[in-house]
């Protein structure tokens, strides 16, 4: 427990000096929320509709971190901490390098939580922001969440050969999926032909539960996309153990 | 003597090409056992081998009576390592390095102490990055010596440092060789090897070409010098060959 709680506070320490999850992950949820109040205000999400815009992002909006955590950070550090051979070090020690991915999984679960309560608090105070749904539905959506998005992150550092190649396709993961699944680009203005193909993104079944969740609206097809994510994490999980690489 | 390292016909070859054969080691408690030999002659391989991070194809290995694999949790709080590169995290203070390692082991020495001892109290707050190379190769070997530890590895050992310093680390490691530590080493500096080591084992091409103390390395060769000795050993291999 020593080395967790010193590792923690030191890895937090190198997170923060980095600034680059302090932008994507702390910063640019808040500044999103702020964009949509101001544009959109309270206006309803369509005509008709019993919600405002900015009610009806929420859910979206507060998986930014989540999305710039588990498919940018969590890949980019795992692969330079082999690169560096850092876990290489852990593996002469009593502890194991699995402590210091333990470690960094948690950082960027307190990444999210963070900006989770970030993005509520500007949007209660600033917009007159409030959850109409269950928060207990809500934070079991977004823990789905998290868990799906960290294995695909875990997956992709643990095995990509070297940073370069888990840079790239850290990238290819993040944009894609931070425009079209609706954490930015609001789902519903897309066409419908974009919408499909943003559907194949676990991340887009994850905000539509959230959405759902917090709006208060029945769930009726809660299935798809919870079984979506539940499989994406078993599968990313298991071939991560299976076929991580520690040098 | 006790024998804390003991190594019996070590082998470890990649795609079959042998990178090391029929190593045989034994070091006692407070010996300090130098592995020499060219770049690419076996020598971090044969460190990692012993220390787990590689398995060997064949052989076995024990540290302190203990499987490096098997019992590496209980083994590595007694085992001090100083790994060739460096491996430390980007942006991270000499404070910080310390503070995280000491948290590793069950038990820890004061690092405070051991940087003083090293000559490094005033990079307490730099970053590790920003040391000189004699800098961080004195801080590695302060990691290595944070447990505690009753084994300590140290690949290239003086590598990038001067003169001084060199001297500094050799006082440094005889008082630890006094208190009963074992050290198992890599080195390029003949005089070093000379000044600290037991017992040294010269590899060629992943073969022990040479295994007794330095004294008998010299009175085997034709030289009065151990360098010239090493150099004689490590090249009549290869007059041998191309003949």
């Amino acid at each position: 427990m020593k080395a967790f709680r010193t590792l923690l506070k030191t890895e937090i320490r190198l997170s923060i000096r980095g600034m680059d999850m302090f932008i994507f992950a702390i910063c640019m949820p808040v500044v999103v929320v702020i964009i949509l109040g101001a544009v959109f205000g309270s206006k309803p999400a369509f005509d008709g509709a019993e919600y405002t815009f900015l009610e009806q992002s929420f859910g979206a909006v507060s998986t930014i971190a989540i999305c710039a955590g588990g498919v940018m950070g969590l890949p980019l550090v795992v692969s330079d901490y082999r690169s560096r051979k850092i876990l290489k070090r852990f593996k002469v020690t009593p502890t194991s390098p699995a402590l210091i991915l333990a470690v960094q999984v948690v950082i960027y679960a307190l990444y999210s939580i963070i900006s989770l309560i970030l993005v509520y608090a500007t949007g209660a105070i600033f917009f007159g922001y409030q959850l109409y749904g269950s928060w207990l539905q809500f934070l079991g959506a977004y823990l789905l969440v998290m868990l799906s998005m960290f294995s695909i992150g875990l997956l992709v550092g643990g095995i990509a050969p070297n940073i370069k190649i888990a840079s790239a396709a850290a990238s290819l993961l993040y944009f894609p999926m931070l425009i079209f699944s609706g954490a930015t680009l609001p789902y519903e203005v897309m066409p419908v032909a974009l919408q499909k193909v943003a559907d194949v993104f676990p991340l887009t079944q994850g905000i539509k539960l959230l959405k759902a969740a917090s709006l208060g609206l029945p769930i009726d097809s809660v299935f798809i996309p919870v079984v979506v994510m539940i499989v994406i994490a078993v599968i990313c999980t298991t071939i991560s153990i299976r076929f991580f690489k520690w040098e | 003597m006790e024998t804390t390292i003991e190594i019996k016909n070590l082998c470890k070859s990649y795609d079959h090409i042998k990178a090391v054969e029929n190593i045989n080691i034994s070091v006692y408690r407070g010996e300090v056992f130098g592995l020499l030999g060219a770049n690419g002659a076996g020598k971090s391989t044969t460190i990692e081998c012993i220390l787990g991070t590689k398995k060997q194809d064949n052989g076995t290995i024990s540290i302190l009576g203990m499987h490096p694999q098997k019992e590496r949790k209980k083994l590595f709080d007694k085992v001090g390592v100083q790994f060739q590169e460096a491996n430390y995290q980007d942006k991270i203070k000499v404070s910080e390095l310390c503070e995280v390692t000491a948290s590793l082991y069950k038990s820890s020495l004061d690092y405070g102490a051991l940087l003083k001892q090293f000559g490094l109290s005033d990079k307490l707050k730099s970053l590790v990055s920003e040391l000189s190379g004699g800098q961080k190769q004195r801080l590695f070997i302060v990691l290595a010596l944070i447990p505690n530890p009753e084994v300590v590895f140290l690949d290239e050992l003086t590598t990038g440092l001067d003169a001084k310093a060199r001297r500094d680390v050799w006082k440094s490691l005889s008082q630890l060789k006094a208190k009963g530590i074992t050290i198992l080493l890599t080195s390029h500096f003949m005089d070093e090897v000379e000044a600290l080591c037991n017992k040294i084992m010269i590899l060629k091409k992943g073969e022990s070409i040479f295994y007794g103390t330095v004294q008998e390395a010299i009175a085997t060769s034709p030289y009065e010098k151990f360098e010239d000795a090493y150099l004689w050993y490590t090249d009549e291999e290869v007059e041998n060959e191309s003949v």
